[in-house]
């Protein structure tokens, strides 16, 4: 009896276990039961506010199709990638996925997305921003389509201004200007602030961004060349840490260990009156900020003429290397980058979008402060670059931070610390 | 007392056995061979387990350390130049490793000495013990993320409680996890927090130190200290010698809390807590570099192979087993 017993319970677990083994591969239907052929769309937008909009796009187009059913597949952003690499490697991925589009030439030249080329005409990039297409090339040929992509900004607090007897219509636009209306904004008690006018690593910006304003708008690495330990980034750097000397080391950590978002933000708060942030920054201000009196400009250049360099990010819509349906998936694609869906897409949450006629439309459709900043940074995508990370260089900046980092915090000097890092990063050079 | 013991359970099987023949009786399998069929049914869920969850990735990740594989298009047998790399041309496998030695070298006897010192004072015989040991216990069962983001606000260096506690006494506080040379303190003490789990097993071996020998020494004129050091500490030193070990070879494998409670998980300030394993992490996953991390991951686990066979070397001198001759 008891041996039966022990049997079945064994069997069940081996049984338990095989199924395990074995089970869900084949469940993904390819079509649909009216005969569409199933897409997968794999993205990360699970929040409250960004589900909704892309599920609406998707519905409206599986609305306009026959042919093409999307499903869209959300996975959490810390998982997204990983997860499409490992069904790139097993030959069983997505059909459409959303990517970061400072590395789709690194995935190109590692085969893990598909060559868009054969499913487009020559005319199809002129819907898109310049800036955004150079980033989907490699080797001549388009591997994504750009989404999205953002801009700095500077805010300001136009009461602030007021109150400091500077003129709220015109905000600082050199480097020179930027010290100078600082100072005056700061409020102390002291030697404690209870204002900061301004901080320069404060916000969505870093030290890069500096050094690259500085540069006359040339990165770290262009075309191949290192431009690491030039003298102009040595001065941006000098910069900087007149900044933390001004304030003072403890001043700089207290206020930037209490930041947070919505309501406690520095500068909702009223803590800081002039900061750097990406356009969507605004819809902070509009729900969380009370009627605040703000406005916004391009970050300050380095010195006059030499351009109110910005940097920039975003996403593309590409195709997983070995996906079942490419030419569905970029019939799906078209659509989301098309100028009605990147239009809803703008409208509803502010971002920047690929889109050229998309964007000029949402400019002229939205109202108020809304379409005021919309607008200024749909402007600012002039002067927005955006720095790929170059295949010869992968990971490269994981080798100059910690350097600047250095810098920043008195440890070493700029002139020795550039040095270092432009001889670490030629090391990892990849033939 | 052990062969008593065996000769019991063999007549209870024998007794079964004789059963089963005279219901059965006919062709059967001898009791021997049923017997390891049973043995390996039973754990067929974590032989088929470790053959095909992990013995073939670990044999694939093993030929993969000598390519330069990326995981969707390369494979190439590229012979030692993974190893190579890690001591000629990657500086940032060195940060790596050195945060990591640094950092092992602290949380091991920290924690250890830290549970031992807890679980000796919870075995005290006061009113409302069982209270206490919950509360030491309690930091224990939370773990991952949320302790990290907890940590983070108690470390903040102007509003932190941390701070705040120094600055009543007029220290002023570290910048903890801002400053590259208080970032790794700031873990350590974070893992001196939840120093419960290793507390819980010192006291269950504490429990079992009989009380009779406390007494003799207590005749024969010994003092709180030197019972301590020539009772309690021998008699669990199995288990400090388990906790070691074991604690050792999880402190090499540090990496949620640094991923976590950096920004962007890119190492922190001056790469300081730059672990082995999250620059591992950043080869694989960041710039495709499998083959590399998978050399990396093979280097940890001998120089780890190698500090699990030096401490169970050494565990031989220290280690006191009870009733066994020490062998």
């Amino acid at each position: 009896m008891k041996k039966g017993i022990i049997f079945i319970i064994s069997a069940i677990l081996l049984l338990g276990t095989l199924a395990g083994c074995s089970g869900e591969e084949s469940a993904q239907a390819e079509k649909t039961k009216d005969g569409k052929v199933v897409v997968d769309f794999w993205t990360f937008w699970g929040s409250e506010t960004r589900r909704p909009i892309i599920e609406k796009i998707i519905e409206d187009f599986n609305q306009s199709q026959d042919e093409v059913f999307v499903k869209h597949t959300y996975l959490p952003w810390g998982d997204i990638w990983t997860k499409n690499l490992a069904s790139v490697a097993a030959g069983n991925p997505a059909d459409v996925i959303i990517n970061d589009i400072n590395s789709v030439a690194q995935r190109a030249e590692n085969e893990q997305v598909e060559d868009l080329s054969n499913y487009m005409d020559d005319s199809f990039k002129d819907q898109f921003y310049p800036h955004l297409w150079e980033t989907v090339m490699y080797e001549d040929k388009p591997y994504a389509v750009p989404f999205n992509t953002d801009t700095r900004l500077l805010f300001y607090n136009k009461d602030a201004f007021k109150e400091a007897g500077l003129d709220p219509e015109n905000p600082p636009a050199t480097w020179a200007e930027l010290e100078e209306y600082a100072e005056k904004l700061d409020i102390k008690d002291g030697s404690r602030y209870e204002r900061v006018g301004f901080y320069p690593l404060w916000g969505s910006i870093g030290a890069a961004s500096w050094m690259t304003s500085a540069d006359g708008g040339k990165g770290f690495i262009k075309d191949g060349e290192l431009y690491i330990n030039t003298p102009e980034k040595k001065e941006a750097l000098e910069w900087l840490l007149g900044w933390k000397e001004r304030l003072g080391e403890k001043n700089v950590q207290s206020f930037e260990a209490e930041f947070g978002s919505e309501q406690s933000n520095p500068f909702i708060a009223g803590k800081v009156a002039m900061w750097i942030d990406v356009g969507t920054f605004y819809t902070q201000i509009r729900d969380y900020g009370k009627d605040m009196n703000f406005g916004v400009a391009p970050i300050p250049a380095y010195e006059e003429g030499s351009g109110n360099w910005s940097d920039g990010g975003g996403f593309v819509a590409e195709v997983p290397k070995g996906a079942k349906h490419p030419e569905e998936a970029m019939k799906f694609i078209e659509y989301l980058t098309g100028p009605e869906a990147q239009k809803y897409w703008a409208m509803e949450n502010y971002d920047n979008v690929a889109n050229i006629e998309a964007a000029e439309a949402a400019v002229e459709e939205l109202q108020g402060d809304d379409k005021y900043v919309y607008e200024a940074a749909v402007k600012n995508l002039e002067q927005t670059q955006l720095f790929p990370v170059p295949v010869e260089y992968p990971d490269y900046q994981s080798r100059i931070n910690p350097h600047i980092d250095n810098v920043l915090l008195g440890k070493t000097t700029p002139e020795k610390a550039l040095k270092e890092a432009e001889k670490d990063v030629e090391k990892l050079k990849r033939k | 007392m052990k062969s008593y013991d065996t000769t019991i359970a063999r007549r209870g099987t024998d007794i079964a056995g004789e059963k089963e023949k005279k219901k059965t009786a006919g062709k059967r399998l001898s009791r021997q061979t049923r017997e390891n069929i049973f043995g390996y049914l039973f754990i067929s869920p974590w032989i088929i387990g470790f053959l095909g969850l992990t013995l073939g990735p670990l044999l694939f990740s093993l030929f993969a350390s000598f390519t330069d594989y990326n995981i969707t298009s390369k494979m190439n047998f590229i012979g030692l130049d993974n190893f190579k790399r890690m001591f000629t041309i990657d500086d940032l496998f060195k940060t790596s490793l050195w945060n990591t030695l640094y950092y092992v070298l602290f949380s091991v006897p920290l924690t250890t000495a830290g549970a031992i010192f807890l679980s000796v004072l919870l075995n005290q015989k006061i009113k409302g013990m069982k209270f206490f040991r919950t509360l030491y216990y309690l930091p224990a069962i939370l773990s991952g993320v949320a302790v990290y983001f907890l940590w983070m606000q108690l470390l903040s260096p102007s509003t932190g409680l941390v701070n705040t506690f120094l600055g009543w006494f007029g220290i002023e506080g570290p910048a903890w996890l801002f400053d590259p040379e208080w970032t790794k303190p700031a873990l350590l003490l974070m893992k001196m927090w939840s120093v419960g789990g290793g507390m819980l097993l010192y006291l269950a071996s504490l429990q079992g130190v009989s009380s009779s020998m406390y007494e003799a020494a207590e005749l024969d004129g010994a003092g709180a200290m030197q019972k301590f050091f020539y009772i309690t500490l021998p008699m669990i030193s199995p288990i400090i010698f388990f906790d070691v070990l074991t604690s050792t070879i999880g402190s090499f494998q540090i990496f949620q809390e640094a991923y976590v409670m950096t920004e962007n998980g890119s190492g922190g300030p001056g790469n300081s807590l730059l672990f082995y394993n999250l620059h591992m992490w950043n080869n694989a996953f960041e710039v495709f570099d499998m083959g590399y991390a998978s050399a990396m991951a093979w280097l940890l686990f001998i120089v780890v192979m190698i500090l699990t066979v030096i401490n169970m070397k050494l565990g031989k001198k220290w280690v006191h087993y009870e009733g066994g001759d020490n062998k």
